[in-house]
């Protein structure tokens, strides 16, 4: 008995709701099921019963299974007994079996009400307004469990717009002393708050910069000192910065400039631009020019290419051989699980010295430790579906040794590895990345672990600096956790999480930290990697999607996405940084080198911070003439990729003397 | 006439003659380049009449495993066992392999069938990425492409199979050694039986069961004992093991013909392929498979033939070997993606020569 039931039935009638069309006897037989829809609040239940009769209506011997189209949502036993779990309409499913074939089908629909609205809050409502400021409100119905009505809107007006405006998008705008009531309605509710407008004290704005002239992407930060009538200062009344802009190239220009209300600004193209700070009806302006970034042209020009064109080409790592040599391995993607070694001491005539095949199809990350005496190679796509890693002994480059092999737990894949003082951090099938001690190579040994335990997180790759340990994770974002720094207490053995931050698209697929030397600001780079056209293996370029995001983790209990670098029509995959120069592997739009000297603030790219690009191309590339730049690495001056069309690439920055790019 | 047929199924044109060609028609997945390749055979000559790549990160092996089609042949449906982290069942229309739906399961989603009674497909979450432990069964409505039940059962659960009827499904637990009955209706684990004969020690099976099947007309399931070389005959009324055939290496999928005579076993440490008169239980034939690995058997509706996949080893082409269960011979053989793994058969179609 189910007496906390139902508070509405909607049709109490017997029927057939949905014929099976896979049902051996749907047209013998007819399903009864009752109620036929039913709205049932969160966390009460209901009982359904079926009826199994002929078509003449006489009862027929068989089962009935019940399933819930979202059993998340909406639980069913194999009673038929119905509970309500989330708001939303939801199916369940009455199917009947007769002797061995399949009968009838019914499907009841459950509505399931959100709990009613219980209160409206007004995100950013302050308790003052001076006269002549602003503020957005934004206005939310929360239901009886404090959970944010996101179906129902809000409306506010104010009680006297002679004191206190407010438009249609929650911009509230002080109008005169007094004081007025918000009227907030929303999901049948209404509420007030109370506002106090105050009379603005501020009668004079003297508007500074940190500097009249600057470069595109330079930060100027303009300040405004506000004073009374007296001509003392006045403190803690808020001041409007906005600008406008004369660009040198005014034919048909789109935005020019970003400016933050904490008087940051930023210049995308070169020209005159136009600071207005406003408080009231006091107001202030100040011009400043910025200039072209770059006096210099730049260009990456081509020092050597180590040709792989019969298999794809994953990442890469170069380093300096116990011998004193240059030595890179570069992976092998979709195909016979090679890791290629070559001396790259002249960079201009690479030579393939080595290849090591395990059994893998994909080897897609290579490092080598510190020391240049061991390479870690991952695998994926082993024939006996055991993939984990393998430890080489690389101090003879020309000869690289299997030391052990490591799959303990790692059998679903090894997707990317780091090394870090002994040891390795390998991915374990995008769920986890477990610490391994190779302190000694020749038995390696779990010592940690650490896995997000979200509902469908994922890990895609971790980068490991000064004890802590970068994890990209998809919509999971960025992670930091502490393995030695000791920030939050944290070892190899005991990885303990202290920040992290997420962003919308979901394609968080790379991290680099960097500590900007000219601001100390603490940033790390998060790299997207999304392929909304597909990816081409053979024949045809490829068009991938994705930017950089810039994320200040200075305070890392309170990150902020400060920047980006989106070139147009291409997508981010792996990069580094070094100094104040960033190296990034664009797939299709080849590799590009970034100045992130000085602040950091809106689309870099559009700033003309990009020094230089190349795209590597050749006929013969597994896929021709598509550049699909996979890893960066700058090393002692020259910066090494890979290309996974093409092969090993090694290009150095140089100014560009010709007619420019 | 004859050419456009055979181009349109994509085999070789024949010389004409008063009787019917029948094609035989599977799908096979290429688990380490994310592809399904759609086989064609005509008794003669198995060909690939189509490619078809899935998947959704296109640079990460995403790994299509399991694959199956559905009781009336319009849709077929594969597991992809690598996601983010979870796995995938994705659902195809059979007419033009066009994707329809698609649903998150749990780890590494492996083998499925769809049962004909309730119309639920039923899929093991193999989950080998880490800790041996208990994994489940992924119960879909393939209809609306919902996950609607999930039931625990051992870790590593392989070998998703239906009884004939529908009624109960079967799984092994390859790592505590466990075979595994479900009831289709209730989605409730009815029994179960350790395969191993000695229980092991620390509940790690010696067995490694990786496969089984029930028989269409007997109350019988096989099992493959991958690890010692063994197929169990497990009789479902008295649910104890009742023969043992001694195999090669490594026997991994096996699949008893629809007339119930024999059983066609892949040796997957061998690279070959073992088929057994189950009357007599005797190996009638072992054949060496074109390339190592083998994995995946599907036998066609008619008890003629079975194709088996050979995944082979690194940049090898996956295989898919005909034998022919009149003849016991090997009979063609068509090169397909790497890893070929699950196999599914679609269809026998009847061009009138």
């Amino acid at each position: 008995m189910l007496p906390r039931l139902v508070l509405a039935i909607l049709a109490l009638s017997v029927a057939l709701v949905g014929q099976d069309p896979q049902a051996g006897k749907s047209d013998e037989f007819v399903l009864r099921v009752t109620p036929t829809e039913l709205t049932l609040p969160i966390g009460e239940k209901a009982q359904l019963t079926a009826e199994l009769v002929d078509i003449g209506g006489r009862p027929v011997e068989g089962k009935v299974l019940y399933f819930s189209r979202a059993r998340r949502s909406l639980r069913i036993n194999e009673t038929g007994e119905v509970e309500a779990l989330q708001a939303g309409t939801f199916q369940v499913i009455a199917r009947s079996t007769i002797g061995d074939e399949r009968g009838p089908q019914a499907m009841v629909t459950v509505t399931v009400p959100h709990p009613e609205p219980a209160s409206i809050a007004l995100r950013g409502a302050p308790k003052q307004l001076h006269v002549g400021t602003t503020t957005r409100l934004v206005g939310e119905v929360l239901d009886l469990n404090q959970v944010v009505r996101s179906d129902l809107e809000v409306s506010i007006s104010s009680s006297d717009a002679s004191v206190a405006s407010i438009d249609a998008f929650g911009h509230v705008t002080g109008t005169a002393p007094g004081q007025i009531v918000l009227l907030a309605k929303g999901g049948g509710l209404s509420q007030e708050f109370t506002l106090e407008v105050l009379a603005n004290p501020v009668s004079a704005i003297e508007i500074g910069a940190s500097a009249t002239v600057a470069r595109t992407g330079d930060v100027v930060t303009f300040t405004a000192n506000t004073t009374d009538a007296s001509g003392n200062a006045v403190e803690g009344v808020p001041v409007e910065f906005t600008f406008h802009a004369a660009p040198d190239d005014s034919l048909g220009n789109a935005a020019t400039g970003q400016i933050e209300q904490d008087g940051r600004f930023v210049a995308e193209t070169p020209g005159l631009y136009t600071v207005v700070a406003t408080c009231g009806t006091a107001t202030d302006r100040m011009t400043i020019r910025a200039n072209k970034r770059f006096e210099k042209k730049m260009k990456l020009e081509k020092i050597g290419h180590g040709e792989v064109f019969d298999v794809h080409t994953s990442d890469l790592w170069v380093w300096e051989g116990v011998d004193g040599r240059d030595y890179a391995v570069t992976g092998t993607w979709g195909a016979n699980g090679d890791a290629i070694f070559w001396d790259v001491t002249d960079p201009a005539n690479m030579e393939r010295i080595a290849t090591v095949q395990v059994d893998a199809r994909t080897v897609n990350d290579v490092k080598v430790s510190e020391d240049g005496r061991l390479c870690i190679i991952s695998r994926e796509g082993a024939s006996n579906r055991k993939n984990g890693l393998v430890v080489l002994d690389v101090q003879n480059p020309r000869e690289p040794k299997p030391v052990s092999i490591f799959d303990d737990e790692l059998t679903g894949g090894v997707h990317n590895v780091f090394i870090d003082k002994g040891y390795v951090y390998a991915l374990s099938a995008g769920r986890r990345y477990d610490v391994i001690d190779i302190n000694n190579p020749a038995t390696p040994s779990r010592v940690g672990s650490f896995q997000l335990f979200e509902p469908g997180a994922s890990i895609h790759d971790v980068w490991i600096e000064d004890g802590i340990a970068f994890s990209s994770n998809w919509r999971y974002g960025l992670r930091l956790v502490d393995v030695g720094n000791g920030v939050a207490g944290g070892s190899p053995s005991n990885p303990v999480e202290f920040a992290n931050y997420a962003y919308p698209n979901g394609w968080n697929h790379a991290a680099f930290p960097w500590k900007s030397p000219d601001t100390d600001k603490f940033y790390v780079l998060a790299g997207d990697e999304a392929f909304p056209f597909g990816l081409s293996t053979e024949d045809n370029p490829t068009y991938a999607r994705g930017w950089i995001h810039f994320v200040d983790f200075t305070d890392h209990k309170s990150p902020r996405e400060v920047a980006r670098y989106e070139v147009p029509e291409a997508g981010t995959h792996n990069l580094w940084v070094e100094g104040n120069t960033a190296y990034v592997a664009y797939y299709n739009g080849g590799l590009r080198v970034v100045d992130i000297s000085g602040d950091l603030m809106g689309d870099l790219y559009r700033q003309g911070r990009e020094l230089a690009f190349f795209l590597p191309t050749h006929p013969k590339g597994k896929v021709s003439n598509a550049p699909m730049v996979w890893g960066p690495q700058p090393y002692k001056g020259k910066i090494f990729f890979s290309d996974w069309n093409t092969g090993l690439w090694c290009v150095e920055l140089v100014e560009d003397q010709g007619r420019g790019r | 006439m004859l050419g456009a047929l055979a181009l349109s199924s994509g085999l070789p044109a024949q010389e004409d003659s008063a009787e019917a060609t029948s094609i035989y028609r599977l799908y096979v997945a290429c688990e380490s380049v994310d592809e399904i390749h759609r086989i064609a055979f005509d008794g003669q000559e198995a060909v690939v009449d189509r490619v078809i790549r899935v998947g959704y990160q296109p640079t990460e092996v995403e790994g299509p495993h399991g694959l199956t089609v559905g009781p009336k042949g319009e849709y077929w449906y594969v597991s992809i066992a690598h996601g983010k982290p979870f796995g995938l069942l994705y659902k195809y229309r059979t007419s033009d392999d066009e994707l329809v739906g698609e649903c998150e399961l749990g780890m590494f989603p492996a083998t499925m069938q769809i049962s004909p009674l309730t119309g639920l497909l039923y899929c093991v979450n193999f989950n080998l990425h880490g800790r041996m432990l208990p994994s489940t069964i992924s119960i879909v409505d393939p209809d609306a492409m919902v996950e609607v039940g999930r039931t625990q059962t051992g870790p590593m659960p392989h070998g998703s199979r239906l009884s004939s009827d529908g009624r109960f499904h079967y799984s092994c637990a390859m790592m505590s050694g466990h075979l595994f009955e479900i009831d289709a209706s209730n989605f409730k684990v009815t029994r179960d039986l350790q395969l191993d004969i000695e229980p092991p020690e620390g509940h790690q099976s010696e067995a490694k069961p990786t496969w089984v099947h029930p028989h269409p007309s007997k109350r019988l399931v096989y099992c493959a004992l991958n690890a010692k070389g063994v197929i169990a005959e497990v009789d479902l009324d008295r649910w104890v093991t009742v023969r043992r055939f001694e195999t090669d290496k490594g026997p991994y999928n096996l699949e008893v013909t629809p007339d119930g005579s024999m059983l066609v076993v892949s040796y997957k440490t061998a690279g070959k392929i073992g088929v057994w008169d189950l009357e007599k239980g005797e190996e009638v034939a072992r054949i060496t498979a074109t390339r190592g690995v083998t994995h995946g058997v599907a036998i066609s509706p008619d008890s003629r033939y079975a194709f088996v996949s050979s995944e082979g080893k690194g940049a090898e082409p996956g295989v898919v070997d005909v034998i022919d269960l009149e003849t016991l011979k090997k009979v063609s053989s068509v090169d397909v993606g790497l890893q070929a793994g699950g196999i599914a058969f679609w269809k026998i179609e009847s061009l009138d020569r």
